[in-house]
């Protein structure tokens, strides 16, 4: 049945609309979930890269790896 | 607070770091054999292996999955554990994973000069290798979303998300395209065709651009860039944006491959308009990562790591605004089929996967050998040679995509082409490709000291198997499941504590866009206007069908006459729909090295093919295409044959039940028929031969649609 009403859908430029519609809901919904965020969490997810744990000399943050004339 | 140690595995981070060098090397030194072929075509020193047309794939292949490819599991391996503070869920999965891949690249690396493709872009390999390359996959997938599952760190970095995202759309699209009945062992045919094949390839095609070039890239950049300029991303609010924008997206693009082609007005006018939009989470990501760099440019002067990063950020920048501008169909009409399109994808691929893979090794290698680089003089050096070869070819490209493009709709003052012949638009290019292969030599020579460099460190450092960790354990915060009550945390916090739902929404993500642009156009009759005079091909043409494929002359020929009076002048009546139903697969190509042949049936007289493929320089003086002398040597496979109607019929071809017993008698008279026609040029030739079925497909090729076509009748007798 669901193939019947599909293949005789006519109008099908409607597509175009619709996806544009779907694609501004989920950008806005987006925005929106982004901007109610806390600062603090904000910051916190932010600096996960630069905190991984790791002790030793050559820790992989450890910047002495890449200065000038190393 | 409880403390907790563990260790790192850095073994699989260096095992796919020395894959990700080894393969660079393979995939650029292929790309310049075949740069070089287009001016000298003798470099393929007459071998069938060695042609441009079986070389190509292999180009590309080796530097999507197996550079890229290792590239990006290097960084996700050596990344995922440190965001999530847990060692790798399974270290077996992991070995696996890795001799499985490079096992598949081996494959890639002996079929495809063997000629056995499938003849689709980026998705050549044939369908055990396709298997393969499944199971290898969802074990990656699993060790990725084990070690998620069992993290020390509650929320998922953003660089999580697009781990996730490439891991469970890759699957999607890899099996969704490869979906195909076999025909032999390395043969098969797709279970689409025509308009549709032409979708969903694009639509994989596409993807594989953004799902495997670009979003596990973006998410290594949120990790290495952070850590390189030693302070956090410009914004982590817009890198959600760009998260959720881009892979949303992303999957709706794909029919701007297709522009003024046989496809639905519709679905090009969707993917022209979601192309446009694409700028705005491409740009986001890009100003992200730059941005990122504030207040340390001073650094960049004197960290090879963070030039090269700043290039590839700069190169992504350049190929997403150059991207939806070439979809823009007045655009595209212009730069489609020419070097135009080799200029826009070698700057993403020379300047952002390659640079940032540079970055990522220049990175890595010291950290995982505990010493400082054997030389940053040499880590300079190479980062200008690569620069300077990047733009010795993106530039000849341009300059040759726009000339040619160009000539192609010249008219003169009478109306009439002002260069009839295709051989005297490619004449002009010649230089370009030189220039072109001294810019390739260039970035080859700056990987070369590359490698040096980094076999240097680690001669000198000592490799550090595992890196000892001690994380701080913090009770679960208020809100969460299981801990006090309180203020339950929502929105987008909430979801990065739920990787399972974050999948789930991802895939929604990218599910939406596939399915609205490929059920309809399945489904909805009018996307497909029936043409009466198409049949099936015969026999001795799909023989020949299947030899255009095994010799990759889709790679320069194109199959799409588009709707211009440029095109119809040239080429002849514009490709229609209906015309391709029993193309499986579709051969409408993406790039003009050589003219169109979708009208060239009956243009010429098979004697001119059959001389044409011998030499191509006899029939078209200057002539760039390879000779193909072993067609007049070759037998047609005939055991093949029962087999391939048979595949033909189960998808969809309507040859009568048992035609293949009948099959190769068949294939034998209209072999005798093209051998009699060659007596009267005074070409001699067997009719088993395989340069006979070629002439016997492209003879055919666009007839249909002229009543008096002798093919078509010759056809019209296996009609059920």
């Amino acid at each position: 049945m669901i193939r019947n009403v599909l293949t005789h859908t006519g109008g099908i430029a409607v597509y175009g609309i619709v996806s544009v519609c779907l694609f501004f809901a989920v950008f806005a919904a987006a925005v929106v979930w982004t901007l109610v965020q806390r600062a603090s969490h904000v910051r916190h997810m932010g600096r996960l890269p630069l905190d991984d744990g790791e002790i030793g000399p050559f820790a992989p943050s450890a910047p002495k790896n890449h200065e000038p004339g190393s | 607070m409880n403390q907790e140690t563990f260790r790192y595995d850095n073994r699989i981070v260096r095992a796919f770091a020395i894959a990700t060098v080894v393969w660079g090397l393979v995939g650029f030194l292929a790309g310049l054999l075949i740069a070089c072929q287009l001016f000298l075509p003798e470099l393929n020193l007459n071998l069938q292996y060695t042609t441009f047309g079986r070389l190509r794939p292999l180009h590309t292949n080796a530097v999507i999955f197996a550079f890229v490819g290792n590239g990006l599991f290097m960084g996700i391996y050596y990344s995922l554990q440190r965001l999530c503070k847990a060692r790798m869920f399974s270290d077996g999965l992991g070995w696996f994973h890795f001799w499985g891949w490079q096992a598949i690249l081996v494959a890639a690396a002996i079929t495809l000069p063997l000629g056995l493709t499938t003849s689709k872009e980026y998705a050549e390999l044939e369908w055990p290798v396709d298997i393969a390359i499944a199971v290898v996959w969802v074990a990656f997938t699993v060790n990725l979303l084990g070690t998620i599952l069992r993290r020390r760190e509650k929320h998922l970095y953003v660089a999580i998300w697009f781990y996730i995202a490439t891991a469970v759309t890759v699957a999607l699209l890899h099996i969704g395209n490869s979906l195909a009945v076999p025909a032999g062992l390395f043969k098969s045919y797709p279970i689409y065709a025509g308009v549709q094949d032409a979708l969903v390839q694009w639509w994989y095609g596409h993807n594989a651009v953004a799902f495997f070039l670009t979003t596990p890239y973006l998410g290594l950049m949120y990790y290495f860039l952070p850590k390189a300029a030693e302070r956090p991303v410009f914004s982590y609010r817009l890198s959600i944006i760009h998260f959720w924008g881009l892979i949303f997206i992303y999957i709706w693009a794909g029919p701007h491959h297709l522009l003024y082609s046989a496809l639905p007005d519709w679905a090009q006018s969707l993917g022209m308009v979601f192309s446009v939009m694409l700028v705005a989470p491409s740009w986001g990501g890009m100003l992200n990562g730059l941005l990122t760099l504030r207040g340390a440019w001073d650094r960049v002067r004197q960290d090879p790591m963070l030039k090269f990063m700043v290039v590839a950020l700069t190169a992504y920048g350049m190929a997403t605004l150059e991207g939806p501008l070439l979809s823009i169909k007045s655009v595209n009409a212009l730069s489609h089929y020419t070097d135009w399109t080799v200029a826009h994808v070698h700057t993403g691929a020379l300047g952002w996967n390659g640079f940032f893979t540079f970055s990522m090794l220049y990175w890595l290698i010291p950290r995982l050998y505990r010493t400082p680089l054997h030389s940053n003089r040499l880590a300079d050096w190479h980062f200008w040679v690569a620069l300077l070869g990047m733009m010795f070819y993106a530039v000849p490209m341009y300059w040759s995509g726009v000339t040619q493009g160009l000539m192609w709709k010249q008219f003169t003052a009478d109306g009439f082409l002002q260069y009839p012949q295709f051989l005297e638009t490619v004449l002009q290019l010649f230089p370009m490709y030189r220039l072109r292969a001294i810019g390739g030599t260039l970035y080859i020579v700056g990987a070369f000291l590359m490698a040096y460099n980094l076999w240097k460190t680690a001669r000198t450092g000592s490799f550090e198997a595992d890196s000892e960790v001690v994380v701080a354990v913090k009770p679960p915060p208020a809100g969460t499941p299981g801990s006090a009550p309180g203020k339950p945390p929502w929105g987008h916090r909430w979801l990065e504590a739920r990787p399972l739902t974050l999948t789930v929404l991802a895939l929604l993500a990218v599910l939406v866009g596939g399915l609205v642009e490929i059920v309809p156009m399945y489904l909805v009759k009018e996307n497909v206007p029936t043409i009466a005079g198409v049949r099936p091909y015969t026999p001795l043409e799909v023989m020949g069908r299947d030899l255009y494929i095994r010799e990759g002359c889709v790679g320069c020929h194109s199959q799409m006459v588009r709707p211009f009076r440029s095109e119809t002048e040239r080429y002849g009546e514009y490709s229609k729909a209906g015309e391709f139903v029993f193309d499986h697969p579709f051969l409408w190509g993406s790039k003009r090295t050589g003219p169109d042949l979708h009208r060239i049936g009956g243009k010429y007289p098979d004697a001119w093919h059959f001389n044409h493929m011998e030499n191509p320089r006899s029939t078209s003086p200057g002539s760039m295409m390879p000779r193909y002398p072993w067609l007049l040597d070759q037998k047609i496979d005939t055991a093949a044959v029962g087999p391939r109607i048979a595949a033909l019929r189960s998808v969809g071809v309507p040859y009568p039940a048992g035609y293949e017993k009948q099959a190769v008698a068949d294939l034998g008279k209209q072999a005798a028929g093209i051998v009699t026609s060659l007596k009267t040029a005074r070409i001699e030739t067997p009719p088993d031969r395989e340069i006979i079925a070629l002439i016997a497909y492209l003879q055919r090729l666009g007839t249909d649609i002229k009543a008096s076509s002798p093919a078509g009748q010759a056809t019209a007798s296996i009609q059920p």
